[in-house]
């Protein structure tokens, strides 16, 4: 018997990597298992219940910081994901390419109290710049541009995730021809119908993966987002703002369990679309393996 | 060439003073090469000689650092590849994997903004014209590499541009399969009377198919003739060393007389014809001389040989190669001889034993650069 014969090393990886998945995901399922508690967090009973997940909609405070979230998510992944694509096509034609990746994830790199101090000092003195200059001009226009709000919320956000984008889409990137470009640019297309034609149809996984993975980042974000955005909650500054101060209501429960739900089901889709996708693929090159003629 | 109008129409490419630097790697220098309308012409020379970049200069992919690209007679260094009277065939194919062989084709026709009916007509007629009829329908990694070739030569050509840039475009084929569409692809050209300007490190392929070589080397446009010419009289020592498999002499002139020169080669005097150069006595200079045009025999042998044209010699050995044999042989001085005959020698001719190689005089050419 060997390694390759062997089923019980088989099991053993399988048994490893389950394990490690459950210690990752057994706080989420926990959460989700108290969710559907009708006697809450905490208590002897358990006695099953969609109720809280009814209540969801009727709390104005959760439906609120859900509404600035998936603002803040949506703006996020509409600016950040087409700046990261940008980015990883100027990182794929840099001659020096070092450093590029490094400004690019930098940000990965500075801690996100660290990042989000510097950043909440860095806007609060932009802004007395700017009503100084408004001042000066006697006009009030740049009042307020860099107030701690949705703005400096979204430009804190768009920081951190262009990162993770910009790692998606450049892995993606990685298998693409560039020769492609060249020939629809031989074909007389522009630089856009070359990239819009060829190249996006063989990177529009990785850039959809950056998206769906920008959206789930927003929705994770504490620090930076608390320290930057002003007036308004978000769905994390809220969970956190109960946990230290009242506890999580059963609702919060509820919602905290299907905003992971929603992100799992996204993250599994992706991996089940790519799963079968690469199935589907290798069943062409096996059926075509022979072409029908010779040369 | 002179149009119906009588007036001299321009040359389809003309490169002038081209030169190419990536910082202070010089890639071209000072190029200047004209290829006339109609014409079957191949960039040849070894790896990072410069070919491939003075090919995407031409097609627009590179911005020269100086120098000047005209096409017809036009200035077009300032255009991108896509405003360019030229289509490009890759080393790579460069196939769009997510098109299918028919819109693979049919993709420059969308973009000149031809209608759906009249693009599938003329992609069907140039997958006719590169045998792939059948094809339309197949997605490109459904294709051998010699089809995924033919798919990229169609969809250059359904553009009718009047110049076909080919980049190393059989490179990645079998030595069959090569020959095989060196032959179409010289076919085609004559067909369609199109230019075409094909980069390749193979010299059998660059024979095959042109009408005009330029040899390129470090950058520099080392020779420019008709292939024949490049083959049978080589002006250049890289010529001589890269085209065809030539002996090459060292050696220092002693004497220079009319046409005849004499160049001191280990020890031993060879004659050579100037052929209009300018030497020295005492320049060191390179004689060469094909290999099929050597003979080698016995020392002693009862053979008239040209004065000055031979060189005592040591049996080497013997390299079959199928269709031809190759005997090597010291130079008794130092170097070696190489003669190549399609049969055996008359003779079974043991290691170690003194021979002569000799040539017919005019057949030597000598090289002062």
């Amino acid at each position: 018997m060997n390694d390759y014969t062997n089923p019980w090393l088989h099991r053993l990886k399988w048994a490893y990597m389950l394990l490690i998945v459950v210690t990752l995901m057994s706080p989420v399922f926990y959460v989700m298992y108290i969710s559907f508690n009708a006697n809450g967090f905490g208590a002897n009973e358990y006695d099953f219940t969609w109720e809280w997940y009814g209540l969801i909609f009727s709390d104005k405070l959760l439906m609120g910081a859900l509404g600035w979230t998936m603002t803040l998510a949506v703006t996020t992944t509409v600016i950040g994901v087409p700046m990261a694509l940008l980015a990883a096509k100027f990182y794929k034609r840099a001659q020096n390419k070092v450093l590029p990746v490094f400004l690019l994830l930098a940000p990965l790199f500075v801690a996100p109290d660290i990042l989000g101090s510097a950043l909440l000092v860095f806007f609060k003195n932009t802004n007395i710049v700017f009503v100084t200059l408004g001042d000066a001009l006697g006009t009030g226009i740049f009042d307020g541009w860099f107030d701690l709000g949705f703005m400096t919320a979204l430009i804190g956000l768009i920081i951190y995730t262009i990162p993770y984008s910009f790692v998606v889409i450049l892995i993606t990137m990685g298998r693409y021809n560039p020769e492609q470009t060249e020939a629809a640019r031989s074909c007389g297309a522009t630089a856009w119908q070359a990239f819009w034609d060829i190249e996006f149809p063989q990177i529009r996984a990785g850039v959809f993966s950056a998206a769906s993975f920008t959206l789930i980042l927003c929705f994770n974000e504490y620090t930076r987002t608390s320290l930057l955005k002003g007036g308004f909650d978000t769905f994390t500054t809220v969970l956190i703002s109960q946990m230290l101060n009242t506890g999580m209501s059963e609702q919060s429960y509820a919602m905290s369990a299907f905003v992971s739900f929603v992100a799992i089901a996204i993250i599994g889709g992706i991996i089940i679309t790519t799963m079968l996708r690469a199935e589907m693929l290798a069943r062409q090159h096996r059926e075509v393996a022979e072409p029908a003629a010779a040369n | 060439m002179t149009s119906p109008t009588g007036a001299v129409a321009p040359p389809a490419v003309e490169v002038r003073g081209l030169a190419k630097h990536y910082g202070a790697v010089v890639a071209l220098t000072d190029v200047d090469v004209t290829i006339a309308a109609g014409e079957y012409f191949v960039l040849l020379g070894p790896s990072g000689g410069g070919k491939t970049t003075l090919l995407r200069t031409i097609g627009g992919f590179h911005r020269p650092t100086h120098g000047q690209v005209l096409l017809h007679g036009n200035d077009v260094g300032h255009l991108p590849p896509d405003k360019r009277p030229t289509a490009m065939v890759f080393q790579s194919y460069a196939l769009f994997p997510h098109m299918n062989v028919l819109n693979n084709v049919g993709y420059g026709l969308k973009i000149a903004g031809l209608g759906k009916d009249e693009r599938r007509e003329k992609s069907a007629a140039a997958l006719t014209m590169v045998g792939l009829d059948g094809y339309a329908d197949r997605k490109p990694h459904e294709l051998s590499g010699g089809q995924q070739q033919r798919v990229q030569l169609a969809r250059a050509m359904v553009l009718e541009r009047d110049i076909l840039l080919l980049d190393e475009p059989l490179a990645a084929l079998d030595a069959q399969l090569r020959k095989d569409m060196c032959l179409e692809l010289k076919h085609l050209q004559h067909e369609l009377g199109m230019t075409f300007i094909h980069v390749t490190h193979n010299q059998e392929e660059a024979m095959t198919v042109a009408d005009r070589i330029a040899l390129i080397a470090d950058g520099e446009l080392v020779e420019v003739g008709p292939a024949k010419e490049v083959y049978r009289a080589p002006r250049r020592r890289f010529t001589a060393s890269f085209v065809g498999e030539n002996n090459i002499f060292e050696g220092t002139v002693t004497n220079v007389e009319g046409a005849v020169v004499s160049v001191d080669v280990a020890g031993t005097n060879v004659a050579v014809d100037p052929d209009g150069q300018d030497v020295a006595v005492g320049a060191a200079v390179s004689l060469s001389i094909r290999s099929e045009l050597v003979k080698l025999t016995t020392r002693g042998a009862d053979i008239a040989t040209d004065p000055g044209a031979s060189l005592p010699a040591t049996y080497k050995e013997a390299v079959y190669l199928g269709l031809t044999t190759s005997h090597l042989a010291d130079i008794d001085g130092g170097g070696e001889v190489v003669s190549r005959v399609v049969e055996d020698l008359d003779e079974d001719v043991a290691q170690g034993t003194p021979v002569l190689a000799y040539w017919n005089r005019e057949d030597l050419r000598l090289h002062t650069s």
